[in-house]
């Protein structure tokens, strides 16, 4: 699993990488860490290369959403595959954040 | 002076108390500004705006020029630092003058209700003004308390002039009354109402409390109510078990239009509905989680679910679950992909078998 981060056009950009799955997520979480600490900039979750998402990975997704949300700011899922928001669907999680 | 006011030795030894005064007024204000903003908020006091301002040199010299012999000393200027506090509702006025008397001293020889001034056939310019000052000392202030229509009023008013050199005729003065004696009528109008809107929220809330459901139109207010009696709790915990999940709370709301989109038309159709369609909601949600190990779901799971059902089971087929996707995730082509994965899922479960 992969996780880069970086800002393009002023907003904060997490692109994911492989199987998000619990094994990886401790990994993953304290490398998207900055997400929560930015102010006045949305966020971007590059999902185009994400081939699994597992509970842990979505109680992450949430956790970032909280943070942004707190602070005013938007959690966009960008180049989600269908699978995947499957997973979302399914969790009941789909209309809390908002798909580019 | 660059304005044109003629002063006499008087009027230029005030404005230099002013200039020498000015620092402790800027603070005055900021602080006179905090501790009522703070004490507003803590009462859960909502307003349009609370504003504050020091008076300029050039508007004390206009002011000077006019009535500087009724001054003896800067101190006997009440209105160097204003605030005002402008309400939504009249009787919020008085709520926030109480709260004004509670955290400074009110001079009340100063202080004057303008609403009670008026003769009982006049209307007018309607504004209760205190003259304060922190308990701690210093300056006198003034504080202005209104409505939004009252400010309204007055700013029009003193926007065209009214009270200026130029004598308004008779007619245009009574148009001015008028206007305020309208006013005053919707300002009561408004207060009326939010009375008899707070009664109504509280009699249907005992109705939902007393589980009269059939008695409560459906609507965003009831339907918040209605969450008090948990009416999704025990779904979804039969969905959690499927595989140990934790339920994370989030809002049900954004489903409000999708009911409403049913023909539900109170919260008894609603309770009806969930009792109509949990088990099979179960089915759905259980054909769906079983085969995989997530164990975190949202606590809208359960009406999610109702809600899919119910339209499988009247025949709404792809578009009416497409729809029911787009009403709750905004309109997407992906909700199609969506509702595709469920007609196929739901497919071989117990309540499309017996449909068919």
């Amino acid at each position: 699993m992969k996780t880069t981060i970086q800002e393009q056009d002023g907003n904060m950009v997490a692109i994911l990488e492989g199987r998000l799955d619990t094994a990886a997520s401790p990994e993953t979480e304290k490398a998207m860490s900055p997400l929560y600490g930015c102010e006045g900039q949305d966020i971007i979750i590059d999902c185009t290369d994400l081939e699994y998402i597992s509970s842990s990975g979505l109680r992450i997704f949430l956790g970032i959403l909280k943070s942004a949300k707190a602070k005013g700011g938007h959690v966009y899922i960008k180049g989600i595959s269908d699978d995947i928001r499957a997973v979302f669907a399914m969790t009941g999680f789909i209309n809390l954040f908002e798909f580019k | 002076m660059g304005n044109n006011v003629i002063f006499d030795a008087h009027g230029e030894a005030l404005l230099q108390q002013y200039r020498e005064l000015l620092p402790t007024l800027n603070q005055l204000a900021k602080q006179a500004y905090d501790l009522l903003s703070q004490a507003l908020r803590e009462q859960g006091i909502y307003v349009t705006a609370i504003e504050y301002r020091v008076k300029k040199e050039k508007s004390l010299a206009g002011k000077l020029e006019l009535k500087g012999a009724k001054y003896k000393t800067i101190d006997d200027i009440t209105d160097l630092v204003g605030l005002r506090v402008i309400t939504f509702y009249t009787d919020e006025v008085d709520k926030v003058a109480a709260i004004a008397k509670r955290i400074f001293d009110i001079d009340w020889q100063e202080s004057v209700d303008k609403r009670k001034l008026h003769q009982l056939d006049a209307f007018g310019y309607n504004s209760l003004h205190y003259i304060c000052r922190l308990r701690s000392g210093g300056p006198r202030f003034e504080l202005q308390m209104r409505t939004a229509l009252q400010h309204v009023w007055s700013t029009i008013e003193h926007d065209t002039g009214y009270k200026g050199d130029v004598k308004i005729p008779r007619e245009y003065l009574r148009q001015f009354s008028r206007l305020a004696g309208m006013l005053e009528l919707v300002d009561d109008e408004f207060s009326r109402l939010r009375l008899v809107l707070t009664d109504y929220r509280r009699q249907i809330q005992s109705l939902v409390k007393n589980g009269q459901l059939d008695d409560v139109p459906l609507s965003a207010d009831t339907f918040r109510s209605y969450f008090d009696l948990h009416p999704f709790d025990r779904l979804n915990r039969r969905i959690a078990a499927v595989n140990q999940a934790e339920i994370y709370p989030v809002s049900m709301m954004p489903f409000l239009p999708v009911l409403e989109s049913f023909g539900l038309e109170t919260l008894g159709d609603v309770q009806h509905f969930i009792d109509d369609n949990s088990d099979d909601a179960y089915q759905l949600a259980l054909s769906q989680l079983a085969i995989t190990d997530l164990d975190i779901l949202s606590s809208s799971a359960a009406l999610q679910y109702l809600c899919l059902v119910f339209v499988l089971k009247h025949d709404g087929g792809r578009e009416g679950l497409k729809s029911v996707y787009d009403t709750i995730n905004g309109k997407s082509d992906a909700n199609g992909m969506l509702a595709d994965m469920m007609l196929e899922q739901a497919a071989t479960l117990p309540f499309m078998q017996v449909k068919k």
